[in-house]
């Protein structure tokens, strides 16, 4: 056990404490800790822990002694004074006593029992006569002097007269080492443990003896509050993206199918419109003026060269409510609001698949995505803001192959290479196909991409399990800190 | 997705290559190689490109990216002198037919396996699980044209596919396995669609199950395809992509006569595009005789029309080209993604973080000042930890999602404080005192706002220490407010104050009532408090 102060530094020297003891013990060279502590005025208690302190320093030596003790139980110690029952009973019995004079006796019950399972007396019709010689002293003397080798005393242990008893007593002695100590001198002034106003204003500082700490132990730990080390993810993306030149975007979590899925040209009976895809509400939100030309898209392919999905198109369905499957549905009608190029928006928001949750699937997770819309952007320019976007986020290496999402054409998916692990696929990108961008009266290109938040903060934080980015450990929280290692991205 | 598997050696007669150089170019017309064994490989395909979801349309597309033989594959198709007549009361039903004659096809090939396995990923794709497309593959030689398309009586029986007993086609919805999964299509119905032969042999309940009596086996040489649906362009592409792939694996195509037509007639549609416009969406520059050679590799048939148009053959298989842009793809997948020219926009824009995230921002720096940690739980709770362990009336305006995945996640969170007191329980064996805030979007009635919450436990949080962190986070947000005596029952009376912004509540701390406590099974005090950043000066109104 170490003596703890303020923030609990063990103390690299010896205390004042541990002074006074060996500057007892330079004398008494060995002594008991009650001794000891009649001397230092002191418990015994704190006279044993310093002793202990010292000899982890080397200057004295504790010596733990432990005693068997036998002690009365409250009935031995009517009996130490009166003499056990049988020694009284033995006492009272003369030539001629009757047993019904014995039975009076208040030490009957017990004592006649055990005159009697020692045979020392004998009943003959009404009386009782001690056999020849009949004696308890050696039961009386085990009573007195208890010996743990004496069967009589383990006896009266077993009849609950006796209790055995541990009792452990510390000497403390003095090793050479202590003695050269104390030989040098000890400085034995009064110290210092935390500086006072007093001492500070007085000046008494100059003399005070400031107590020293032991600086290879670490206090108790101080937590600092910081944010969630997912949000600093979030942050450094959103930090790159305003240096890049775009504007925030930000909304509802609730969106009408329309904004969702049929403004981005995603046909009423895909797959991923399904019940067992996408969170439903029973909310309805009224379709948005205009709305006819992008029911015009689906069926016919409106005034573009496009052939459009023919089939039907259902107000009901693009009325009715999910929780947003992307952010794409914020940047869609952040580009309805604002045709007039250039436009350069992004959105960092949480997106609801209905998925089975595990270790890698969560039915929410935060998607970041990215428009830019301009005259005469390119395909290739997205390429580019991609490059850099994912330079910028530490990944040097950044490939892209074809790829398919129903609102974009050209689409790709991007990929970049990591340490130790290889290509990791990192988000999906394309440009707007006309379907989606012409009934919204919006004639430059768009450029868009997306990608999952999640999949970089579980590589960065080493998580082998998403949903602890949500249902996070405080003890991980704390621990990770706010300055990540950087390698490569990751 | 389609994951399609590709028997090398199978791929690479057809491909006329070997199987490495296949495996290392497959990724770059747009597919991920899933997983590679020892005599096959499994790619998976986009569901936009069915053409490539057998080892024939692969190698099509394969020999032209790899130069082995480019443009436009033609097929062609005679007359095979059959018929098929409609009953016109499927209109309401099944209107659509598409119908053809495979010949000489070898069964002991790939081939069997591969169409087989065609038609399950076309019904996945393309058929939305067969309710818009149902593909029917028979043995043409066990039954007799002329063949009828019909809406016949549900108590038509006959023999269905794997089994040896006649059956009602009701029976047939509740017993047959198929039929059971697939009977939500046209139960509803008061006729079932239904091909027969002259002799009215039944060949296929639509889009159910096929007859035995037409079962296709090893000996069967010559195939009659049915494929019945609701969308005439989703069936007319099933049944083009299914012939061509048969064609690619040597069989002769034969059309059949519906309503007076000859289909399929397997011929490419036409399309005549700008050379500008494609060079100015992908940015490159691009002439009309490169353009066209960056098609043809694509395996469409592509010829200059004068400096700036191609005109382009689209293969009969090619369901997702619908419009010129789509053909602008496939240039850049001929041209290569990894040579294109990228660079980022030259256009000056200036970036503008959104204020209801700078205001969020705001909020975090007060909190983590007083020595709070921050935590961001899931946005989908129950209403068990909302209001129930709370002790709290249901919130106006919260919502329900309709079809839950648990019963832990049934609606959109209408507070925070609930979910930071879910993370203390969570985290009791962790070191107190514990301090936690989050802040973040709650829905009521579709709408979205930020809030924001925070939570000290250990043996003496209390009301104070509720109020004055309260006020801290508030101060350093400028919020002017004043605090009444709150009713809230998540807290304890006495020990609780409502937040006022302009005569509106819009927050409340205070102790956390201990039946509360009890409920989260926290063994020490809470002082908490939450409230709406509507109420910070700034937020917009959206």
């Amino acid at each position: 056990m170490h003596v703890q102060t303020g923030y609990g530094c063990k103390m690299a020297e010896l205390t004042q404490n541990e002074k006074r003891l060996l500057a007892v013990l330079e004398t008494e060279k060995k002594a008991d800790a009650p001794h000891l502590a009649g001397l230092l005025e002191a418990s015994p208690e704190a006279v044993v822990q310093w002793a202990h302190l010292a000899q982890d320093k080397g200057f004295v030596s504790v010596e733990r002694i432990v005693l068997k003790e036998f002690a009365y139980t409250d009935e031995g110690i009517r009996y130490a004074k009166n003499g056990l029952p049988e020694t009284q009973l033995l006492r009272f019995i003369l030539p001629g006593t009757q047993l019904a004079d014995l039975q009076k006796h208040e030490a009957f019950r017990i004592g006649f029992g055990q005159l009697r399972k020692k045979g020392l007396v004998k009943v003959e019709g009404a009386a009782v006569t001690k056999i020849h010689g009949a004696s308890t002293d050696a039961d009386e003397s085990a009573l007195k002097n208890p010996s743990a080798a004496d069967p009589k005393t383990k006896e009266l242990i077993k009849r609950g007269i006796l209790q055995e008893c541990e009792t452990v007593r510390y000497a403390v002695s003095i090793t050479p080492e202590g003695l050269a100590l104390t030989k040098k001198g000890l400085d034995l002034r009064e110290e210092t443990g935390t500086l006072t106003r007093d001492q500070i204003l007085s000046g008494s500082w100059k003399t005070a003896n400031l107590r020293h700490y032991d600086v290879s132990k670490l206090p108790k730990k101080a937590y600092p509050g910081k944010i969630h080390p997912y949000e600093r993810i979030i942050a450094e993306m959103r930090e790159i993206l305003l240096e890049m030149g775009f504007e925030e975007l930000y909304g509802d979590i609730v969106q009408q199918c329309f904004w969702n899925f049929d403004a981005l040209f995603q046909p009423q009976d895909h797959p991923a419109r399904e019940m067992q895809d996408t969170f439903y509400l029973r909310e309805t939100i009224p379709l948005p003026p205009g709305y006819e030309k992008v029911k015009s898209m689906h069926l016919s392919g409106g005034d573009t060269s496009s052939t459009g999905w023919g089939g039907v198109w259902k107000e009901e369905k693009a009325e009715q409510c999910v929780l947003r499957t992307h952010t794409t549905s914020l940047s869609i009608q952040h580009l309805a609001q604002n045709r007039k190029p250039p436009v350069k928006a992004f959105a960092v928001g949480r997106v609801y698949r209905r998925e089975t949750i595990d270790t890698t699937h969560l039915a929410e997770f935060e998607q970041l995505e990215g428009i830019v819309m301009d005259e005469d952007v390119t395909f290739g320019n997205l390429l580019g803001i991609l490059r850099e976007f994912y330079n910028r986020m530490g990944f040097t290496s950044v490939r892209f192959k074809p790829s398919y999402y129903p609102y974009t054409e050209p689409s790709l998916d991007a990929e970049v290479y990591i340490e130790g692990i290889g290509w990791i696929e990192m988000g999906g990108a394309g440009v707007f196909r006309e379907e989606v961008t012409a009934p919204l009266g919006i004639t430059c290109p768009v450029l868009a991409w997306g990608l999952g938040v999640s999949r970089i903060a579980m590589l960065r934080l080493g998580l082998k399990d998403l949903r602890l980015l949500h249902k996070s450990d405080v003890a991980f929280l704390r621990e990770t800190p706010s300055l990540r290692k950087s390698k490569g991205g990751i | 997705m389609a994951v399609i598997t590709l028997p090398y050696k199978y791929l690479e007669r057809l491909t006329r290559t070997d199987r490495k150089t296949i495996l290392e170019k497959i990724p770059l017309i747009g597919s991920d190689v899933e997983r590679t064994e020892e005599d096959h490989a499994d790619v998976e395909f986009f569901p936009d490109r069915p053409d490539l979801f057998s080892p024939e349309g692969v190698a099509r597309a394969m020999r032209g990216y790899l130069g082995i033989e480019t443009g436009l594959p033609t097929y062609p198709v005679k007359p095979s002198g059959i018929s098929f007549t409609v009953d016109p009361k499927l209109a309401s039903i099944r209107p659509v037919l598409g119908a053809a004659v495979i010949r000489g096809i070898k069964f002991d090939d790939e081939s069997i396996q591969s169409i087989m396995s065609l038609q399950e990923s076309l019904h996945w794709a393309v058929g939305r699980g067969r309710s818009k497309v149902a593909i029917g593959i028979h043995d043409m030689d066990t039954v007799k044209p002329p063949f009828r398309y019909i809406a016949s009586p549900r108590n038509r029986k006959f023999v269905p596919l794997d089994y040896t007993e006649e059956m009602t086609m009701d029976e047939i919805l509740e017993k047959h396995p198929k039929g059971r999964d697939y009977a939500k299509i046209v139960r509803d119905f008061a006729l079932f669609p239904l091909i027969v032969d002259r002799d009215d042999h039944v060949l296929s309940f639509p889009p159910i199950i096929n007859g035995e009596r037409t079962r296709v086996t090893i000996d069967t040489k010559n195939i009659l395809l049915d494929t019945t649906g609701t969308d005439k362009r989703a069936v007319g592409f099933a049944v083009n992509i299914i012939c061509t792939a048969m064609a690619e694996a040597g069989a002769t195509i034969e059309s059949v006569e519906i309503g007076g037509m000859q289909t399929p007639t397997l011929a490419p549609a036409e399309r005549v595009v700008s050379v500008k416009e494609c060079s100015r969406l992908l940015g490159v520059s691009l002439t009309a005789a490169s353009m066209a050679e960056l098609l043809r590799k694509m395996r469409f048939g592509a010829e200059p029309e004068g400096a700036d148009t191609v005109k382009v053959q689209v293969p009969c298989y090619r369901a997702d080209i619908m419009h010129d842009w789509d053909l602008f793809e496939d240039v850049a997948i001929a041209y290569g993604y990894d040579r294109l020219e990228s660079h980022p926009p030259r256009t000056f824009t200036v970036g503008k973080a959104h204020p209801v995230q700078v205001n969020a921002a705001l909020a975090r720096e007060a909190f983590t000042g007083l020595g709070y940690l921050e935590v961001m739980p899931f946005t989908l709770t129950n209403e068990d930890v909302l209001y129930r362990q709370m002790r709290r009336e249901e919130t106006r305006g919260v919502l329900h999602v309709m079809h839950p995945i648990s019963i832990e996640n049934t609606v959109v969170r209408t507070e925070l404080l609930p979910l930071l007191l879910e993370f203390l329980t969570l985290n009791r064996h962790r070191e107190l005192p514990q301090r936690l805030f989050t802040v973040g979007d709650v829905v009521l009635d579709c709408r979205t706002h930020q809030q924001a919450a925070g939570v000290s436990t250990h043996p003496d949080a209390d009301f104070s220490e509720a109020y004055a962190s309260a006020d801290a986070v508030l101060h350093e947000l400028s919020v002017d407010y004043t605090v009444k005596e709150s009713a809230d029952p998540a807290f304890i009376d006495g020990r609780r104050g409502d937040i006022i912004v302009a005569g509106k509540t819009v927050g409340v701390f205070g102790e956390i009532h201990p039946a509360v406590l009890n409920a989260f099974d926290l063994e020490h005090s809470v002082a908490a408090f939450e409230f709406d950043l509507r109420a910070v000066p700034g937020y917009p109104a959206l």
